[in-house]
């Protein structure tokens, strides 16, 4: 009798407590769901047969902790994400396991649009370059990221004919030929932000790059506006207002990021949000990202 | 003598098909395969590549809790069971007791990576077929895997019989073979990060003691090829028979010691 009472009151006990405890895991600091990382060559030691998989299950870790991020950012709660870890975990990913297509997938994603990391992203595909051999993704990014980030168009045309090469994919091939066109950047930017969403199987980066998409879409719709205003009067427009009066805009375009698009004073199309999910360049002791 | 041999082996495999854990074991590694096409399609481009790396995980890991399990509860125990008493009044020699013990394990590991193999066919299949990958599945190079995981337990599972053989109780085997797996696992990492830029600010002593051990332990990086099963590499066919040959050997040694310390022995 007692055991029976013992037991109940346990039991009571247990289901009071699992709403609350629930609770406080789900509410855990986001910091602490991507959590701490051993050194590289610490893990590499110590996961020994079964670096690959761990390898895989840091790569999902990262993943639910950008993709808990960006479901925070689209209900507009503003989460500052914690990307140096989040670069650091993927770095320790490529020691482990350097053919790893998720990390450098997710490192291109991410790294490269929302934080312009894109030396650092170049020298882990260059990396993984080396491994996947057989993989046309890999210079595909490299090629556009030389010509679209960092404006580099001899190396860009070298990895973009290398992807081509690869693949037989003749929008390689095309791509390779606008990189003389710096007047065609938007759109080469466009097609690439097309072609990743079109392969994208994963929510979080499908959702990551229609947002880029939308805002460079956005963008794209104000430069050519304002370019029309130029040609038409010989002058650049002082803000949006005067592309909507003189019903060069039908609308002024929303910001997916939550800004407001406005000219600067040289006329360029900027946004109050900066199209940017607000990144930390380096950590609390100043280690920078290259680090 | 083989007659003898063979009896024997087939005594000690029906001891072991009779052990619950075991069987508890093998459950919980049939779930971790059920588990894998959709712990594999949390991946974002390499779908099939994971389910191939977490099906060999699933293998090796089951692998291992087996061999130490078997391993480090086989000798002492048949001591302590007063079992080793009764067989050993028949005219059986302590070398012929201890080869068959060591033949059962290994011929129950082989078995139950056959199992697992084909579960985890079935599940890369299941994982692949969903989300095709560019890269064609390479059975061989996961056959050859599996095969090198087997090779490498069979010399993990010579070392616990060894370190059984010498033991009265599970304390040594368990935790001296787990020691040996870690270390065997890691020293190849060790042995290059050491003689590498790393080792230039270490003393000639210390670079001297991890070179020893490296050529002691047992070098289980050598029996890794998860990577060539994964992304489908090629496999130097020298270097494979340089490691069989090498297990062989080693395995030869270790069970070579186990019998001389076993027949030693003072039983009580």
């Amino acid at each position: 009798m007692n055991k029976r009472l013992f037991f109940g009151v346990l039991l009571v006990i247990y289901v009071l407590l699992i709403i609350p405890f629930v609770n406080l895991q789900k509410n855990r600091p986001i910091e602490v769901k991507l959590g701490y990382l051993p050194h590289a060559q610490v893990l590499k030691v110590i996961s020994g047969e079964h670096r690959s998989s761990v390898a895989g299950m840091l790569v999902m870790r990262v993943l639910f902790y950008f993709g808990s991020i960006l479901q925070k950012f689209q209900d507009n709660v503003i989460v500052s994400p914690e990307f140096l870890n989040m670069y650091r975990t993927i770095r320790s990913i490529v020691a482990l396991d350097p053919y790893n297509m998720d990390s450098y997938y997710f490192a291109q994603s991410v790294f490269t649009w929302d934080l312009g990391r894109v030396q650092e992203v170049n020298a882990l595909l260059e990396q993984g370059a080396k491994y996947r051999t057989w993989d046309p993704y890999i210079p595909f990014y490299l090629g556009f990221n030389y010509s679209y980030f960092l404006k580099d168009y001899t190396k860009a045309a070298e990895y973009m004919q290398s992807a081509a090469e690869l693949s037989g994919n003749p929008l390689y091939a095309q791509l390779a030929a606008r990189y003389f066109y710096e007047s065609e950047q938007a759109a080469l930017g466009l097609a690439f932000l097309e072609t990743m969403i079109n392969n994208a199987r994963d929510k979080t980066v499908r959702r990551n790059y229609e947002l880029r998409r939308d805002a460079l879409l956005a963008t794209l719709a104000i430069e050519r506006a304002r370019d029309a205003y130029r040609e038409r009067y010989g002058a650049m427009p002082i803000d949006l207002e005067q592309l909507l009066n003189f019903g060069l805009l039908s609308a002024a375009p929303d910001d997916p990021y939550g800004g407001s698009f406005y000219l600067d004073e040289r006329g360029r199309v900027r946004t109050t949000s900066e199209l940017i999910q607000h990144e930390s360049m380096s950590d609390e002791n100043g280690n920078a990202y290259g680090d | 003598m083989f007659d003898q041999f063979i009896i024997l082996t087939k005594c000690h495999l029906q001891g072991i098909l009779r052990d619950r854990v075991l069987y508890g074991v093998l459950g919980v590694s049939v779930f971790m395969i059920l588990m894998i096409p959709s712990m594999s399609s949390f991946s974002m481009r390499q779908v099939q590549e994971l389910s191939i790396t977490l099906s060999l995980s699933v293998i090796s890991g089951t692998l291992l809790v087996t061999t130490l399990l078997l391993g480090a509860s086989s000798v002492w125990r048949d001591i302590e069971r007063r079992y080793l008493h009764s067989i050993l009044t028949l005219p059986i020699s302590r070398a012929t007791f201890l080869v068959s013990k060591f033949c059962s394990i290994l011929l129950f590991l082989t078995l139950s990576t056959m199992v697992l193999g084909m579960g985890c066919a079935v599940a890369i299949k299941l994982a692949s077929s969903s989300y095709p990958s560019d890269i064609p599945i390479h059975w061989g190079n996961i056959l050859l895997t599996i095969g090198g995981d087997l090779f490498k337990y069979m010399l993990l599972t010579a070392f616990s019989l060894l370190l059984s053989s010498l033991s009265t109780s599970f304390y040594l085997p368990f935790f001296g073979t787990l020691v040996i797996y870690f270390c065997g696992s890691a020293s190849q990492e060790v042995y290059e990060y050491v003689t590498g830029e790393f080792g230039s600010g270490m003393s000639l002593m210390a670079i001297s003691a991890v070179k020893g051990a490296y050529y002691l332990l047992p070098n289980f990086a050598a029996f890794d090829f998860h990577v060539h099963a994964v992304y489908g590499l090629p496999v130097s066919l020298t270097g494979l028979s340089l490691t069989m040959l090498y297990t062989l050997v080693y395995t030869g040694i270790l069970l070579l010691l186990a019998v001389v310390n076993f027949e030693r022995r003072e039983l009580p």
